[in-house]
């Protein structure tokens, strides 16, 4: 069994090495794609879990009328916390709220009387549904209708946006890059075919099962595509550190998470070897047809 | 079971049609024994290689049938083949060598193609090569080799898997008339052993000498099929 392995695995390499520059192209395009595809994926997984957590971070703060009662202002609190999508709401008292500003600025608040409203600050389950529950605060009997309800939209709006793009960046290069990788593959296992007809040949002479004369074709697919997401991996991780690097030297502070180098490794040289497979085997399919 | 009345090898109204305009074998019946050393002879196109590729199954037939031992060859299941080919040894006319291995790689190589061992190899490759003279040359490169050794090694490479019957397409073909006589001492050593030898040439000069049956074709049909009369020595009787 392992005489077979070592011959089936020895015949595969000596096809890499004869098609090397076929081998190249192949590796080369399927890591691009690879990088594209599961870079892109992994920044979708990303941006879609920080979009997870704002809701945690992300605070509505509705303002109530001048001069309402403390019950109202419960009341008003309890309908607001029966709302589907709503987590918590907690009363910020105008003269808590106050003391805080004059201590904070004390010179930008003496001598002014408080200002400020009553207010509820709300914190919400989801970020999805933040306008419909905005909407609904605002139709509110104490809640002042312009400017009653105060929400990062924008911050939504582009961790909706951004999740779009990176969706349709994936699918449309990705998808050509594959294709690319796809007929590099098929090509260079034909082309490996053709260069080993002598070896076909004899193999079919004495008898050498189909099993045994395409094994090596389809391992050598196989080891081009799962090169290519080997070295897509170390392409993401590369361009994490690049990004990581860029946002400091403009001094921007972001804490990027811990790129998942085992698994990304994994994950891509198993797409990237099942995928070899089936170009190798639709190559060899119109070879033996 | 097989009668002994069965030929081992037999086509029967066999008709090979390539397309409308090619008729490679017209109506061939052929009765092969058991151990027979039987040259196909006859023009280019006239159907020699095709009968051997019809017991290879390279090839199929359009209508009629070939038998190994009563069983069909041409209904030998695709996935099945292989399993039939082990049973033949084929040599081509072009040798086909591996031009960057030695001709002990050139003989292990096939041998592992059907799934021998390096043990199994060490073992059985030495006794090929010794069978068709080419043991001492074991390290050479087929570019290194002379016509006639290279088709030793394409022979030695047909025996891997003990094949009672041995097919040669043209094994002369491309080799000088003394190297000629040494392919067919042996092919017929092979027989001697008890392998059937099917050899399709129109090297004439050979198979008279060889002095073996000899179906002659012409344009796909069997025109004559000639078993020699045994040569009898005569005996000079001195008197006393």
């Amino acid at each position: 069994m392992l005489d077979r392995i070592e011959f089936l695995l020895g015949e595969a390499l000596t096809a890499l090495r004869r098609n090397g520059m076929m081998t190249l192209a192949a590796i080369t395009t399927s890591a691009v794609s690879l990088f594209l595809i599961g870079g892109l994926s992994y920044a979708y997984f990303r941006v879609q879990e920080y979009g997870q957590t704002l809701p945690g971070k992300f605070e509505m703060r509705v303002f109530l009328r001048s001069g309402v009662k403390e019950g109202e202002i419960s009341r008003t609190a309890e309908a607001i916390r029966k709302m589907p999508d709503v987590a918590t709401v907690t009363w910020i008292p105008r003269d808590l709220a106050w003391a805080k500003q004059k201590r904070e600025h004390p010179d930008l608040t003496e001598g002014i009387e408080n200002p400020l409203p009553d207010a509820l600050k709300v914190k919400l389950k989801a970020l999805t549904n933040a306008d419909s529950v905005a909407d609904n605060i605002r139709g509110l009997a104490l809640v002042d209708p312009d400017g009653g309800v105060s929400y990062l939209k924008d911050e939504q709006r582009f961790a909706d946006q951004s999740l779009q793009l990176i969706r349709w960046l994936g699918i449309l290069f990705g998808s050509i890059l594959l294709a690319t990788a796809g007929i590099l593959i098929y090509n260079a296992i034909r082309m490996a075919a053709l260069s080993r007809r002598n070896e076909v040949r004899i193999m079919e002479l004495v008898g050498a099962s189909r099993a045994m004369i395409k094994a090596p074709f389809m391992i050598e697919g196989m080891v081009q595509g799962l090169l290519g997401g080997v070295v897509a991996s170390f392409m993401i991780l590369a361009a994490q550190r690049g990004l990581i690097q860029f946002l400091d030297s403009v001094k921007i502070q972001a804490t990027l998470p811990a790129y998942p180098m085992l698994f990304m490794l994994g994950a891509l040289s198993l797409a990237g070897g099942a995928y070899g497979l089936v170009c190798s085997t639709a190559a060899l399919r119109r070879e033996s047809a | 079971m097989q009668s002994i009345l069965t030929p081992y090898i037999e086509l029967k109204n066999v008709e090979v049609v390539y397309n409308r305009d090619v008729c490679a074998l017209r109506d061939v019946n052929l009765q092969i024994a058991r151990g027979e050393f039987v040259f196909l002879v006859g023009k280019t196109g006239a159907g020699k290689s095709t009968i051997l590729k019809l017991l290879s199954r390279e090839a199929n037939v359009t209508t009629g049938d070939v038998l190994l031992e009563g069983n069909s060859i041409s209904r030998i299941p695709r996935n099945k083949v292989h399993l039939h080919r082990r049973r033949l040894g084929i040599v081509p006319q072009d040798f086909a060598l591996l031009p960057k291995k030695n001709i002990w790689e050139n003989v292990g190589y096939a041998m592992r193609a059907v799934g021998a061992t390096k043990r199994e190899i060490r073992a059985r490759a030495p006794e090929i090569l010794d069978l068709v003279g080419i043991a001492h040359r074991a390290d050479a490169f087929p570019n290194q080799l002379s016509g006639g050794e290279q088709q030793r090694v394409a022979i030695a490479r047909a025996l891997i898997n003990d094949p009672p019957i041995l097919l040669a397409d043209e094994p002369t073909g491309n080799l000088d008339p003394e190297f000629s006589i040494e392919i067919m001492e042996v092919l017929e050593r092979i027989n001697q052993r008890g392998a059937t030898v099917i050899v399709a040439t129109h090297d004439m000069p050979v198979v008279e000498r060889m002095r073996k049956r000899v179906v002659t074709m012409e344009k796909g049909r069997v025109i004559s099929d000639v078993v020699p009369e045994p040569i009898v020595l005569e005996t000079a009787v001195v008197d006393a």
